[in-house]
């Protein structure tokens, strides 16, 4: 093998890694985007021994409702849709309308910290898929004796 | 065969870059076609979703890759095994071990539980559509594997038991992590390696790796084969 051939090589090599470092890249851009809604917003506001609240919305189909599910300790533990009054949230500007609450009963928990997590649910590859996006903050709460 | 077994050390002068030797660039090549096959099955295949389209790029390049070598590299169709002067040789060569193995998998089968069933991959489909597509596949398979890993392997370690074993081993990566299949295709890659290496026949070993495929999944437990399947798809 000459020394141009093999240089024609080489270059073929390196063009050929690069070309799949940037499919790798668009790849993974492509399947954030499909696998996370960035325009989701949301506060989980309030847990305790009755109940655990909170809102979300769609920022890109605001008249739609969010289903949504409550993790306590990392386990799941019901869901809901985001359809509950909270003028607040739409006062705020945060809302087209005043129906973007979530309120789960609280479930029968030890006495102790527990932590809550709300998630909203979101589909995609035309359905293939549900993932979940987490609302807000983890909120900590405790269950007295 | 034109294969260019001698290594070369890499020239450099002030005036001129240094390159690497042919050995190293054949390495490299080698590694270079396993990325694509790896990127393929383990990265593209688990994002594609619906669209399968996206997994044939870094394949499309890979073929880009071999066939440029080719090129660059001067061979030959004839250097390459797309001939027909040696079919009885490979014929030879490949048939005891095609017995041995068919028989092992016959009994492991039985051992097993599973009795031979020649229909049991695809029962919905024409035989003759299947041996079709089964050669398809398997030239396919068998030229990227030793047109273009067999021979670069030669180059790296010549002819002989470590290039057998590099293309073999190549051979039972791409096919992680599914471990019988790793296996077998470990076992098929040392044969077929072997045979191309004396009888560079890309016809025969194609014939002897779809007659093989069929006698693997008509004698061993499909659900320790796992549907063949393989990357990012084994846990599906």
């Amino acid at each position: 093998m000459d020394n141009k051939s093999r240089a024609r090589l080489i270059h073929l090599l390196i063009s050929k890694s690069m070309a799949e470092a940037l499919v790798i890249t668009a790849v993974a851009v492509g399947f954030y985007f499909a696998t996370t809604n960035p325009n989701l917003r949301g506060v989980l506001d309030q847990a305790d021994n009755t109940s655990i609240t909170g809102w979300a919305v769609d920022e890109a189909s605001p008249s739609a409702r969010v289903e949504v599910q409550l993790f306590i300790d990392d386990t799941f533990a019901g869901d809901s849709t985001a359809n509950q009054y909270r003028p607040d949230v739409h006062q705020a500007k945060r809302a087209p309308d005043d129906w973007h609450g979530f309120a789960f009963p609280t479930p029968q928990l030890s006495s102790g910290d527990h932590q809550a997590r709300v998630y909203a649910v979101h589909t995609n590859g035309g359905g293939s898929r549900r993932t979940l996006q987490l609302i807000g903050k983890p909120y900590r709460f405790r269950i007295g004796q | 065969m034109t294969t260019e077994s001698q290594a070369q050390p890499a020239r450099s002068t002030n005036s001129e870059p240094s390159v690497p030797s042919d050995r190293a660039l054949a390495g490299w090549e080698i590694v270079s076609l396993g990325s694509s096959a790896l990127i393929a099955e383990w990265i593209l295949s688990a994002a594609a979703g619906r669209t399968r389209l996206i997994v044939a790029i870094p394949l499309a390049f890979a073929f880009v890759l071999v066939i440029t070598s080719h090129v660059l590299r001067k061979e030959s169709l004839r250097d390459l095994g797309f001939r027909f002067d040696n079919s009885l040789r490979a014929a030879k060569l490949l048939m005891l071990p095609m017995i041995v193995i068919a028989v092992l998998c016959i009994g492991l089968g039985l051992i097993f539980g599973t009795r031979p069933d020649l229909l049991r991959w695809h029962p919905e489909r024409p035989i003759a559509g299947q041996l079709a597509l089964g050669f398809a596949w398997g030239f396919v398979q068998q030229y990227v594997l030793q047109s273009f890993v067999n021979r670069r392997a030669q180059i790296v370690w010549q002819k002989g038991v470590r290039s057998v074993v590099l293309t073999a081993f190549v051979f039972s990566f791409l096919h992680f992590p599914n471990p019988w299949l790793m296996l077998v295709t470990f076992i098929g890659g040392l044969v077929w390696a072997f045979v191309y290496q004396r009888a560079p026949n890309l016809f025969a070993l194609a014939i002897s790796h779809s007659l093989m495929t069929w006698v693997i999944v008509s004698t061993l437990p499909m659900s320790a084969l796992n549907h063949l399947r393989i990357g990012f798809k084994y846990f599906a």
